[in-house]
């Protein structure tokens, strides 16, 4: 009698502190969340299973070869071949690591990247949260890869890592000023940080802002790309002449880890690029009045642009460390400067028509 | 020039220099210099207008143990001219050393190196005389006849 | 690393106070020149001086071959530089006749020089698949080898082999070429023309191609000419330097082609002649192919090759990679007394070190790959 009334006042207890400290008014509330979670979480590593797959098929095709198609139908099973493989590969650690910030780089780097799902609008009003900062949320986090680099390269205990990990950080962080600039014309044009308020603006302009924003469009998708270490941009990944990285010493699940955070962090920018310059879900022109529901608009837009930053590794050669600082900060500044000035003065002297 | 003046050329200029003097019979003009004339003779072959040999194709050397010389082979090449020539120097196997060529011509660096390593041929004068191909502590002279190779033993650590 | 080497990349160049540090590019390379060591003594990002060791792959060819007859030897010339094989084979060949005055018939001269080109072209598809590989564009590599296969089905079916070919024999050719060859080669010529564009297009203007190689590792030509340097690399510098056109051997002679030159000297206009190259080999091709004559492809030599006594030859010839010569001394007996190849790499190899000194990490496989190096040349 006493155990049972006990659980019943536990019970109780709980419930009045997540409405207090968490704002859960009914249970379902709280499950709802927690099943989008999961839900995010789980369509999230499907796609990216599928997108290793992806660009290991185009690689090929574009190199005159055929790619996996050994591993179940057409090759699509090799990437679940290939986690199965990281996951039972020995954990090698280096003896005079620090300990604890090598356990954690590789989770900051993927839960980074994964956060920056959060915001983005599938369909017109499916978003997980629509945050009314949504896009300075999106590039606040994104710079938490930066920590995660510096952290991997420091706990290593490699001068090697160290220096590839400072590379990749410098890199980095030259990169997202180019990338936030090239964003604020079209903030200043919608007036708000909501992605899915800048889709809905543009279904009301009646065009994309690729059309009157294709510079920003174009430093967009450059500093997404350097932002993700992918080629032309790849210096921290391909100096395995010399350097291996921040990653050379992780092996396994948590190098596994590693490139799950890059590829999450190519759909991520792909996701925003698409949101922004390219009408979200809204339908391609004069294809309006097909009955494609939104989310499938959004889908393909979103592979179009990661199609995109996949050609670029295999057909540019690698850019070496100084050039690549000299184009971030000499030239694409500048530019992205300019295209404000330019978005600015139109906006006043036109209002908000422009 | 042809190998026939080239060869009347030199015998006419340069014979106090020269030990001996050569049409090969498959047409190659050899020249054998004497020991202390051979490093000017080189600097006259390379800065004459008239011969003007200003690439040294290569470098070698080849091992006479019953003659007991080793001899040092150069192959001349004038690009300005289009005529070659082979300069041969005598050295004794005992004691095997002569001047470098390599103010003259830089390939000679790493090509008196390689005669360094392979035969023991020292030569005067260079920046830089070590193995090239062999370990740096490698005691043996491996492109001699007399070369004997009594198996790789590993040292222990 | 032992003592002596160490005091030298140690003390050869005087300290700036700021921190430098030595690094080993280990002999095991992700590019694919084969296993050479380099040893980077660095300045943070900048280059202070690199210092090569060879003999990782030193096979002591030259002293297996005073214990062979001469044509037991031409097996170990196609290992001395196994990209490209039928030229070394040449040269031996030429030196062996020269030394033995021994004159192939004119079929086997014409069909020689055919090999030799198509060999030429299969060594400069390799070349553009690295040295774009190590620029960090990885597709050219597999567009290079594809053509690559086709060049290397015309030997197979000709000799048998594709990579260490010992065709071409003291006194002509192993084998004549199978009756179809001469329509394939034509067949294999019109396809691969429009290639070459493909490849110029892909890489040729390309801007950060272009970053990466103009202006990098310029090579002057009195240095060119002074160190050693040869081939389509002193080219690049502006240097006529083809010993087809200098000393022509086989019927180099008797065909029209162009020798390619470049004025600047650097990693840009060597790649801008191996490229043009590959044109002149197609039409020097097509000009062999339309001389080629029915007869024998061996001259008659007695059944036992013996060299005169004390008798030599040094024959330079033009490989891939620049002036390949092969020194022959006779004794009188049928097996060489010495045997020495000047190979390009060799003397190429040289020049690394001057050009990278005070230019940044990844200059270093800029200048290496424009240079089109082979370690087994390099050791031998």
């Amino acid at each position: 009698m006493n155990l049972f009334s006990n659980l019943i006042a536990k019970a109780g207890e709980t419930l009045h502190w997540l409405y207090i400290y968490l704002g859960v008014a009914r249970i379902t509330d709280l499950l709802d969340n927690v099943v989008v979670v999961v839900a995010m979480f789980g369509g999230t590593s499907l796609f990216v299973m599928f997108l290793v797959w992806m660009e290991r098929k185009v690689s090929a095709h574009m190199q005159s070869r055929i790619g996996p198609n050994r591993v179940g139908p057409l090759g699509l099973l090799q990437t679940l071949a290939d986690a199965i493989k990281l996951t039972i590969k020995e954990d090698i650690k280096p003896v005079n690591r620090d300990k604890i910030p090598y356990f954690i780089a590789p989770i900051v780097a993927f839960v980074a990247t994964f956060m920056g799902l959060v915001v983005i609008p599938f369909d017109n009003g499916v978003v997980v949260q629509d945050l009314n900062v949504g896009l300075l949320y999106i590039v606040a986090i994104t710079s938490f890869t930066v920590i995660a680099i510096l952290t991997a390269g420091w706990s290593s205990n490699n001068r090697f890592a160290l220096l590839g990990g400072f590379r990749s950080a410098a890199q980095i962080v030259s990169y997202e000023v180019p990338l936030v600039l090239s964003l604020v014309p079209v903030i200043m044009t919608t007036g708000t940080l909501s992605l899915n308020s800048i889709v809905l603006f543009q279904k009301t302009l009646g065009m994309w802002f690729v059309v009157p924003q294709i510079i920003a469009f174009l430093i967009f998708i450059t500093s997404a790309t350097a932002e993700a270490n992918r080629a032309p941009f790849d210096i921290p990944e391909a100096e395995s002449e010399l350097i291996g990285g921040f990653h050379t010493e992780y092996s396994g699940v948590k190098f596994a880890m590693f490139f799950l955070g890059e590829y999450i962090a190519i759909v991520v920018s792909s996701a925003v690029a698409v949101s922004v310059f390219l009408g979200g879900w809204l339908p391609f022109p004069y294809l309006s009045a097909w009955p494609v529901p939104g989310f499938v608009w959004f889908m393909l837009k979103l592979l179009l642009m990661i199609f995109l930053i996949m050609a670029f590794r295999w057909t540019f050669p690698r850019l070496r460390v100084d050039q690549l600082m000299d184009f971030g900060w000499k030239v694409l500044i500048p530019i992205a400067i300019l295209n404000i000035l330019i978005t600015g003065a139109l906006l006043l002297f036109f209002g908000k028509g422009a | 020039m042809t190998n026939e003046e080239l060869k009347t050329k030199v015998e006419a200029n340069l014979k106090d220099s020269l030990s001996s003097i050569a049409m090969s019979p498959q047409g190659e003009v050899v020249l054998t210099a004497k020991p202390d004339a051979y490093l000017s003779l080189a600097q006259y072959l390379k800065q004459n207008k008239e011969f003007a040999f200003d690439h040294l194709s290569s470098l070698t050397a080849v091992d006479y143990p019953k003659e007991n010389k080793i001899t040092v082979v150069s192959h001349l090449w004038s690009y300005a001219m289009k005529h070659q020539l082979t300069l041969k120097l005598d050295v004794p196997r005992s004691a095997p050393s002569a001047p470098t060529l390599e103010n003259l011509w830089k390939s000679a660096n790493w090509f008196e190196r390689e005669v360094f390593d392979l035969y023991g041929v020292v030569f005067e004068g260079h920046s830089d005389l070590r193995r090239i191909m062999m370990p740096d502590d490698y005691e043996k002279y491996p492109l001699r006849k007399d070369f004997s190779d009594d198996g790789f033993i590993v040292k222990p650590n | 690393m032992t003592d002596l080497l160490l005091s030298r990349i140690k003390g050869d160049v005087s300290s700036s106070g700021t921190d430098e540090y030595v690094v080993n590019l280990g002999p095991q390379h992700p590019a694919t020149h084969g296993v050479l060591r380099l040893i980077v003594k660095l300045d943070g990002e900048t280059i202070k001086q690199t210092t090569p060791v060879l003999g990782y792959l030193h096979r002591s060819i030259e002293k297996i071959c005073e214990n062979r007859t001469y044509p037991q030897c031409i097996t170990y010339t196609d290992r001395v530089d196994y990209v490209s094989a039928m030229t070394v084979n040449l040269a031996f060949a030429l030196a062996a006749e020269k030394l033995m005055s021994i004159q192939a018939p004119p079929r086997a001269q014409w069909l020689r020089m055919i090999f030799c080109e198509l060999q030429r072209i299969a060594s400069h598809l390799l070349w553009f698949g690295a040295f774009a590989g190590d620029i960090g564009a990885l597709t050219p590599f597999l567009y290079g080898l594809r053509e690559r296969e086709r060049i290397l089905d015309l030997f197979e079916m000709t000799c048998g082999q594709r990579l260490t070919y010992n065709y071409i024999r003291i006194g002509g050719v192993m084998i004549d070429v199978l009756p179809d060859f001469v329509q394939k080669c034509r067949a294999f010529l019109d396809y691969f023309d429009p290639k070459i564009d493909e490849y110029e297009d892909l890489m040729t203007y390309n801007p950060i191609f272009l970053e990466r190689s103009r202006g990098v590792g310029v090579v002057t030509p009195e240095v060119g000419i002074n160190c050693g340097f040869s081939g389509p690399s002193l080219r690049g510098s502006g240097v006529s330097c083809d010993v087809r056109k200098q000393q022509p051997y086989l019927y180099y002679d008797q065909i029209k082609f162009n020798e390619c030159l470049e004025m600047a000297g650097d990693c840009w206009s060597r790649y801008r002649v191996r490229m043009r190259e590959l044109r002149e080999c197609v039409s020097i091709i097509r000009q062999c192919l339309e001389r080629l004559e029915p007869g024998p492809v061996e001259a008659k030599m007695p059944p036992i090759l013996k060299a005169p006594p004390a008798s030599e030859a040094y024959v330079r010839s033009e490989s891939a990679r620049g002036e390949m010569g092969v020194y022959l001394v006779g004794d009188g007996t049928p097996k060489p007394w010495k045997a020495k190849f000047r190979c390009a790499s060799f003397s190429n190899l040289y020049l690394l070190d001057q050009l990278t000194r005070g230019w940044k990490l990844a200059d270093i496989m800029a200048v290496l790959g424009s240079f089109d190096l082979i370690v087994p040349e390099v050791d031998r």
